[in-house]
């Protein structure tokens, strides 16, 4: 055939008409764009929710696992794939009945094996769960349906420990999966949640395709909390990584997304000004600000100097460096967050509006400060450690430290904050970071509030008297003597200094209004219940 | 020719070689550790060393560098530390993106930026010439992330005309992948379009000012005579140059279009890799890059032997 115009357009014709082939045929199979949900969350880096601690891969958990207890909304636990359960009157051994209908993503059922498997790779490496390790003598199965566990002592917290949603959370994972270490990540994403993970279109570092389980059977109870029925009300939600913070939320005003986990501070306004958005807060316990004291080298080796950062901070004007709206900020004073059931205030009189700097200049003087490098790790990638330790620089240095900032992106921030040597041999004094205030309210979940020296988490707090009491945490069997016991814990820890509190801030998420049914629990954002109308 | 070929491609061998070792000991020399990312901000160190431990990162640096040496000449680039995928395969996912918007923007820059160079040329000092001026000015000067929002204001979120973001392969369908690109081809291309331009109006006005044109004048030949048969081939090397240059620096330069845009490519792959610390690919991608420019400055040195018959390897 010879080259001529019309049949070169002729093949573009051809060549085009067969490209769209396959767009035509993968339509006549997609759900339709109005039961999609887009959402843009953090980039889903990790799949296997024990492996890793973060919050984005715990909300991937929640969507295709499923969970033995959950919290609901005033977070009580409440059972979820177990039907019944019983403890013996010695309060020793705990018997758990699996609910009918469990099934796996490849059609299998779910058995007791498998619960006991996740439970044994999940107490690995959560705090709760190593403790209940510690505290059983048996974990095991008794049929297809039931399983045990048969502790040494009673242990009060039990159901609370397996209810957990700090992650790591105990998802239930098929025995096979469940028996690899926890430090070692499970490759496959088969769950017996309300939502399958669509493998086909998983685009790593783009997008994430979550499909309704058809087969999931949801409890009968209303949805409350993570608890009750998981009715899933959509065919399909989509996560799109949008790394850049602008674009997202133009996707969000043309309508090409629906749901913005992080809206920008600087975008509240216009979301709230905007006929089709709307900015409501679905975790209102929020996130702590903290700052970590290095207990190991000099200045804050001293209990003074530490102190000192006490009296410094002004938890007002560095909230407001993070988060110009005041309607999402707030103090707090309590170790154990400002909203949880044993949120007190104890020993708190060193709070005062505005800080109390000239009391921190003579603190540090007592501490015997003489002018040594104060190094404070920098997160450039993270606003709020960027930003706050800029402010805590200038601060410093308006009483007379020799504050020096310390810049690198998280990554590199991670591997300097476990040199416990000094900063002459890129060791470090201080850093920013954060932890939900729903977490802070739990001992067992998280590692911030441990005072056990070279054990505890970064700064490496150490106080005997409080660990002391700290240990007896877990066997406290009442609400009311927990909170004996944590007004105690608290005298000591803002005696010692354990670490300083930044502030409290609550963040709003941004979607459609097309979106409705969206419950709001911390750091997860469940899937189910959702609902899409057109718009 | 064939030897000259053979050994382009031995230093290009070579080329890789090197650069592998540079980024094995840049990267394992930086701060950063994955087992601290995988793990979480709030784990424990003793949590942070069981992943360390499990991902082999406490093995001595000559033992890891041995091993990935050993794996890629087998042709295994490594797995991803994070997606825990095949690193090809992560790769071969990104490329199509990539490579479609460096095509696009190519073939706009080109035809744009050498139509104006030409015109530019031909009637120096016009108001093609100083419209050039002022252009080349603003496309050298105005970042992607400044022109991409301003396109995404005025077409995508006033108009509707186009989507703020994301890409389509092309298997879903032409129309789609080609409307999702218009924006950031435009966005890119700004820049390439006043380089080019620049480029060809230089080599132009030189070669237009050669005795053999004004011979070529004075024998009556026509205008379009002597820009495309005498002075457009004779300015061709340098403009080829440039397009080349381009292109191969497109390939992995176009971090903050697939940014701005939300376009899952080969740049976006390295930045987040980058922040992870996820050494298999980062190495990967960097050693495969350095690959691919040593290959396109290769075909460019060929490509001039078409244009100029003198050139001879």
């Amino acid at each position: 055939m010879p080259i001529s115009r019309r049949n070169l357009f002729k093949a573009g014709i051809a060549a085009g008409t067969a490209l769209s082939i396959p767009s035509v045929l993968r339509a006549q199979t997609m759900p339709t764009a109005a039961r999609t949900v887009r959402m843009v969350k953090e980039d889903l880096r990790v799949f296997d929710p024990i492996w890793t601690a973060t919050n984005i891969t715990a909300d991937h958990g929640m969507a295709i696992y499923d969970t033995l207890f959950a919290l609901d909304s005033k977070f009580k636990p409440q059972p979820q794939m177990v039907g019944k359960w019983g403890v013996s009157d010695d309060k020793k051994t705990y018997t758990f009945e699996l609910r009918d209908g469990l099934g796996w993503h490849d059609g299998t059922p779910v058995t007791a094996a498998d619960c006991v498997a996740s439970i044994r790779r999940w107490g690995q490496v959560a705090p709760g769960g190593q403790l209940l390790m510690e505290q059983a003598r048996d974990i095991s199965k008794k049929d297809d349906k039931t399983f045990t566990i048969a502790l040494k002592e009673p242990l009060g917290l039990l159901i609370d420990i397996l209810a957990d949603l700090t992650p790591p959370c105990l998802f239930i994972m098929r025995e096979k999966d469940a028996s690899l270490s926890a430090t070692e990540q499970v490759s496959t994403r088969i769950g017996s949640g309300p939502f399958k993970f669509n493998e086909a279109l998983l685009r790593p570092g783009a997008s994430y395709t979550y499909d309704r389980n058809e087969q999931y059977v949801p409890r009968k109870e209303a949805p409350d909390g993570f608890a009750g029925g998981k009715v899933v009300k959509v065919d399909r939600v989509v996560w799109d990584n949008i790394s850049d913070q602008q674009t997202a939320f133009a996707a969000l005003q043309a309508g090409e997304i629906e749901f913005l986990q992080h809206p920008p501070v600087d975008f509240f306004s216009v979301i709230e000004s905007d006929p089709n958005l709307e900015l409501p807060v679905l975790d209102r316990t929020g996130k702590d600000m903290l700052l970590r004291l290095n207990f190991l080298q000099k200045p804050f080796d001293n209990v003074k100097a530490r102190q000192a950062m006490l009296h410094l901070i002004d938890q007002e004007a560095f909230m407001r460096v993070m988060v110009p709206d005041p309607k999402y900020v707030t103090t707090v004073t309590s170790i154990f967050g400002d909203e949880t059931l044993v949120s007190n205030d104890e020993n708190t009189g060193w709070y005062k509006k505005g800080g109390d700097p000239e009391k921190a200049r003579q603190l540090f003087k007592e501490a015997g400060y003489a002018g040594e490098k104060v190094v404070i790790l920098q997160s450039t990638d993270w606003a709020a450690s960027n930003n706050g330790s800029q402010f805590l620089a200038a601060e410093l240095r308006k009483i007379g430290v020799n504050a020096e900032l310390a810049p690198s992106d998280w990554g590199g921030l991670t591997t300097r904050r476990a040199n416990k040597g000094p900063v002459e041999n890129g060791g470090w004094n201080m850093f920013i970071t954060s932890e939900a205030d729903y977490s802070l309210g739990n001992l067992l979940a998280t590692p911030l509030l441990l005072a056990n020296g070279d054990k505890a988490w970064y700064g490496w707090p150490k106080n005997d008297e409080y660990e002391a009491l700290r240990a007896k945490w877990a066997s406290v069997e009442t609400l009311e003597e927990r909170k004996a016991l944590a007004r105690k814990m608290q005298g000591i820890w803002w005696d010692f200094v354990g670490d300083v509190r930044l502030g409290k801030y609550i963040e709003p998420i941004a979607h459609r209004k097309t979106i409705t049914g969206l419950i709001g629990m911390p750091q997860i954002v469940p899937m189910w219940n959702m609902q899409k109308t057109s718009a | 020719m064939a030897a000259y070929i053979l050994r382009r491609l031995v230093s290009t061998v070579a080329v890789m070689a090197i650069v592998g070792i540079f980024i094995f000991l840049l990267l394992r020399l930086a701060p950063g550790d994955p087992a601290a990312i995988i793990a979480g901000r709030s784990a424990t160190e003793e949590i942070i060393a069981g992943i360390r431990e499990q991902l082999g990162l406490n093995d001595p640096m000559p033992v890891q560098f041995l091993r990935w040496v050993r794996d890629m000449l087998g042709g295994d680039f490594g797995t991803s530390i994070f997606a825990g995928r095949p690193v090809l395969e992560l790769i071969s996912q990104r490329l199509e993106p990539t490579l479609s918007l460096s095509i696009l923007t190519m073939i706009l820059a080109v035809t744009v930026g050498v139509s104006f160079g030409i015109l530019a040329a031909w009637r120096t000092g016009g108001i093609v010439d100083r419209l050039l001026a002022a252009f080349s000015a603003l496309g050298y000067s105005v970042p992607v992330f400044v022109s991409g929002y301003f396109l995404i204001y005025f077409f995508a979120i006033r108009t509707h005309w186009l989507p703020v973001q994301g890409y389509v392969p092309i298997d879903s369908g032409l129309g789609p992948w080609f409307v999702h690109l218009i924006l950031p081809t435009v966005a890119l291309s700004l820049a390439y379009i006043a380089f080019i331009a620049r480029v060809t109006r230089a080599s132009m006005l030189e070669v237009l000012s050669e005795d053999y044109m004004r011979t070529a004048a004075a024998k009556g030949a026509s205008s379009y005579a002597m820009l495309f048969h005498h002075a457009l081939k004779n300015a061709g090397v340098p403009i080829l140059t440039v397009i080349g240059i381009s292109f191969a620096y497109l390939i992995g330069g176009v971090v903050l279009t697939e940014t701005v845009f939300n376009i899952p490519g080969i740049g976006r792959l390295v930045v987040d890799a980058i922040n992870n610390r996820d050494y298999p690919i980062i190495q990967s991608v960097l050693i495969l890059t350095s690959g691919l420019y040593v290959l396109v400055n290769l075909t460019i040195d060929l490509a001039y032997t078409l244009i100029d018959p003198r050139i001879r390897y």
